[in-house]
C-alpha cells in the first residue's frame, strides 16, 4: 500500500488535537510533519500543544514547524477557547520536543517544490487560519504546482458564523489569506461548519474513544469536554462538532462525505470581511476548484474516529 | 570609513538599475546582496537584470536572491516605461553566474537573525513593491528590532499618482504589502512622487552623464535618455523622474534632502483610490509618526552626486 503522504498545519486547539491523534494512529498516512499557525490559539500554545499530541501519539520524532504569530492583514482574533491557554502538563503529559529550527513556511515551500519535482504532489491539510499556506504560495509558482490538492477545515456557506453572524472562524481570523488559497488553481476539499454540525460528538462516543483509546484517548475525552461545544438551541441536540477531525477522516473515508463542486472566495474588505462564499450553481467567473463538503455520514465517521483511537489505545503502554 | 551595511530589494527597472550602479561605487555603503521582487517586469526578469548590473559593475561577488513572483492579493502589473526586458534599449551580455538557490524572503530572515545576534541594525532599502519585505514581517515579526530602517521609494501624498490617478507603482502594484510595511514598528524613510518628479533627469543633465568616459555611465546615459517622459505639461521639463536612485543618494549625503515626519497610512480595500498613500502631517490619526518623508531635494547637489559617482567607475 502506498502511504497519503501528508502536511497538517494546524493552530492546534481541541478539535485539531483530535484530528492529529487520528492521523497518527492512520497506516494509511505518511504524516511528514506539523506546521504550526496562530489561530485558535497563539502561536506559542499551540507549538507547544502539537509537541505534546506528537508525543502522545508515541511519535515524539514527528517534526513540528512555527509558523506565522499572526494573520496577514487583519488584526489579530483567536478562538473561543483561547482562554483555556496551551493544553496544561496535569492534562496532557510534557513532551521532551524542541521545535524545528526552521520556519514552517519555507518548510511548506521545500516540501511543495520537492513534491513538484518528484511529481509526487503533496496532499496538504489545514485545520486553522490560511497564514502558513498563502504566504508559501507567494514564495514561487512552483509551491502551487508541487500541491496536489488541500483539505481544509473552513468556511461557512449556509450555517454561516460560528465567530461573528458572518463568518466561519479559520476564514475569519485571515480573510486574506483564505482568498489567496481560494483563488489558486490547487484542487481543495473544503469542509465548512455546514458539514461538522452534522456529527455531534455525545457524551456516548467521548465514553467510547476514552475507553479503547488508552491514555490519548483519556486526553482527548478530557480535552474535549474542557472545551464543551454543546449548543442545543443550535444543533437541536446534545453534543458538539468535531470540526477539524473531519479532514482526517475524509482522507481517511471519502465515502462518508457527499460533496458539491464549486468556486469559493472569501470578503477582505468592509464590515463582512472574513465571510465566504461558494458559487454552487456557476454564477460567478472564478473556475470551480473546491469539493465542497456538504453531507456526512455521522455513525460512519464516529466509528472510524473510535477506530483510530482503538488504534492508539492498542499501542498504548502506559495504561 | 564606515561603511553602512544594506539590502538593496529591486526590480529593475531602468531607475532602479541607476540606483544599483550608484551604490555599488558608493564605499559609504556595505551592499550585502540584492533582492529582487516582481514589478517593474516579472520576477525571474528582474533578476537577470540584476545580474547583468552586477556584472556590468564587476561586482560578481555579490550575491543575488530571487523573491517573490507576484503581490500577495492582487494580480501582478507590471512597469510601463521599462522596454520589454526592463533594461529599455540597453542589452547587457547574458549574466555570467545563477541567482543564489535561495528564496530572498528566506535571506532576508536569516540576515537579520545574524545582526540581531551581532546585536547590531540592518539598513534595507526597497525600490519595488513591498512584497518581499511584507512577508519577511509577518513570518518572522519578532526580527522588527533588528531593521534600523526601511528607505523606500513609493507613494505620493500631496501629489497626484503616475500609474493610478492617486497611486504610485510600487504601492500601488502591492498594497497590502505596503500596509503591513507602514502599520510595522520599522522606521522609514520614504521618497515619493512628491519627491521624485522634482528630480528630473533633463537631457542636458543625462548629456553630461553622457560625457563621462566609462561604460557604466554610457550604459546609465542611454537609460536615462530612454527614460525621457517628454511630458513639459505634466513634469515642467522634458526627462524623466529619478525615483529609486533618491534613495541610494540619500543614505550617501542625507543633507541633500528636506525631511518631514508623519504616520503614513495605505489605501488597500477601496477600488478607486487602492494604493493611495496617506501621511498624517497634522496629527490627526492619533498615531506616532513612523516615517521621514522628503518633500524637498537639492537637484543639482543630486545629480552632481550623480555624476561623481559614475566617474568613478573604471574603463
Amino acid at each position: 500500500m502506498t502511504k497519503c503522504r501528508i502536511v497538517i498545519d494546524t493552530d492546534l486547539g481541541v478539535d485539531d488535537a483530535l484530528a492529529v491523534l487520528s492521523a497518527l494512529a492512520s497506516p494509511e498516512l505518511e504524516v511528514a510533519a506539523l506546521t504550526v499557525v496562530a489561530g485558535n490559539l497563539p502561536l506559542e500554545a499551540a507549538l507547544s500543544n502539537a509537541c505534546k499530541m506528537a508525543a502522545l501519539a508515541g511519535r515524539p520524532d514527528l517534526p513540528v514547524y512555527a509558523g506565522c504569530p499572526g494573520p496577514l492583514m487583519r488584526a489579530q482574533v483567536y478562538g473561543k477557547y483561547a482562554h483555556l491557554g496551551a493544553f496544561s502538563d496535569s492534562l496532557v503529559p510534557p513532551a521532551e520536543k524542541s521545535i524545528e529550527a526552521l520556519h514552517a513556511v519555507p518548510f511548506l515551500v521545500g516540501e511543495a517544490v520537492d513534491a513538484a519535482r518528484r511529481a509526487r504532489p503533496l496532499t496538504l491539510c489545514t485545520m486553522g487560519p490560511l497564514t502558513n499556506v498563502a504566504a508559501a504560495l507567494r514564495y514561487s509558482p512552483e509551491v502551487a504546482a508541487g500541491i496536489g490538492r488541500i483539505v481544509m477545515m473552513g468556511g461557512a456557506f449556509t450555517a454561516l458564523g460560528n465567530c461573528v453572524p458572518f463568518a466561519e472562524f479559520n476564514v475569519y481570523a485571515d480573510p486574506h489569506a483564505a482568498e489567496i488559497v481560494f483563488s489558486s488553481a490547487i484542487p481543495l476539499v473544503v469542509i465548512p461548519i455546514d458539514a461538522t454540525f452534522q456529527a455531534l460528538m455525545t457524551e456516548t462516543h467521548l465514553a467510547g474513544i476514552e475507553r479503547v483509546g488508552g491514555l490519548p484517548g483519556k486526553v482527548a475525552a478530557c480535552l474535549f469536554r474542557a472545551a464543551d461545544r454543546s449548543d442545543i438551541r443550535r444543533y437541536g441536540r446534545p453534543g458538539g462538532p468535531v470540526h477539524d477531525a473531519m479532514v482526517i477522516a475524509y482522507l481517511l473515508k471519502p465515502e462518508l462525505f457527499s460533496t458539491a463542486r464549486a468556486a469559493v472566495g472569501a470578503e477582505i474588505t468592509g464590515k463582512t470581511m472574513g465571510h465566504s462564499w461558494a458559487d454552487f450553481w456557476g454564477k460567478g467567473d472564478r473556475e470551480a476548484n473546491a469539493e465542497i463538503v456538504r453531507a456526512i455520514d455521522e455513525e460512519g465517521f464516529f466509528a472510524l474516529l473510535t477506530q483510530c483511537f482503538a488504534r492508539l489505545g492498542n499501542s498504548d503502554k502506559t495504561v | 570609513m564606515h561603511s553602512q551595511p544594506v539590502l538593496i530589494d529591486c526590480d529593475p527597472g531602468i531607475d532602479d538599475t541607476v540606483a544599483l550602479l550608484v551604490a555599488l561605487a558608493s564605499p559609504e555603503l556595505d551592499v550585502r546582496a540584492i533582492t529582487t521582487v516582481s514589478g517593474n517586469r516579472p520576477v525571474t526578469e528582474t533578476t537577470r537584470n540584476a545580474l547583468q548590473v552586477l556584472d556590468l559593475a564587476g561586482r560578481r561577488d555579490i550575491p543575488v536572491y530571487a523573491g517573490c513572483f507576484r503581490p500577495l492579493i492582487l494580480e501582478p502589473v507590471y512597469g510601463q516605461f521599462h522596454g520589454t526586458s526592463g533594461m529599455g534599449p540597453v542589452e547587457l551580455p547574458p549574466p555570467s553566474r545563477d541567482a543564489e538557490p535561495v528564496h530572498a524572503v528566506d535571506f532576508i530572515i536569516g540576515e537579520l537573525e545574524k545582526t540581531r545576534a551581532a546585536g547590531s541594525r540592518l539598513t534595507l532599502c526597497a525600490l519595488g513593491p513591498l512584497t518581499n519585505l511584507a512577508l519577511v514581517l509577518r513570518l518572522r515579526p519578532d526580527l522588527t528590532g533588528a531593521i534600523r530602517r526601511i528607505v523606500l521609494m513609493g507613494g505620493a501624498f500631496r501629489v497626484p499618482g503616475n500609474r493610478s490617478m492617486t497611486s504610485e507603482f510600487n504601492i500601488l502594484v502591492d498594497p497590502h504589502a505596503a500596509h503591513i510595511v507602514f502599520s510595522s514598528d520599522v522606521p522609514l524613510v520614504i521618497f515619493s512622487l512628491d519627491v521624485t518628479t522634482k528630480a528630473m533627469a533633463t537631457p542636458e543633465r543625462v548629456g553630461r552623464f553622457a560625457e563621462i568616459d566609462n561604460p557604466v555611465a554610457r550604459t546609465v546615459a542611454g537609460l536615462m535618455t530612454y527614460w525621457d517622459r517628454n511630458d513639459i505639461k505634466r513634469f515642467g521639463s522634458r526627462g524623466g523622474p529619478l525615483h529609486d536612485p533618491l534613495v541610494i543618494l540619500h543614505l550617501i549625503k542625507p543633507e541633500l534632502f528636506g525631511m518631514e515626519r508623519a504616520r503614513v497610512f495605505v489605501q488597500h480595500e477601496a477600488e478607486l483610490t487602492i494604493g493611495q498613500t496617506v501621511a498624517d502631517w497634522f496629527d490627526k490619526s492619533g498615531l506616532p509618526p513612523n516615517a521621514d518623508i522628503a518633500v524637498s531635494v537639492d537637484v543639482d547637489g543630486v545629480f552632481a552626486l550623480l555624476n561623481e559617482r559614475l566617474s568613478r567607475y573604471g574603463d
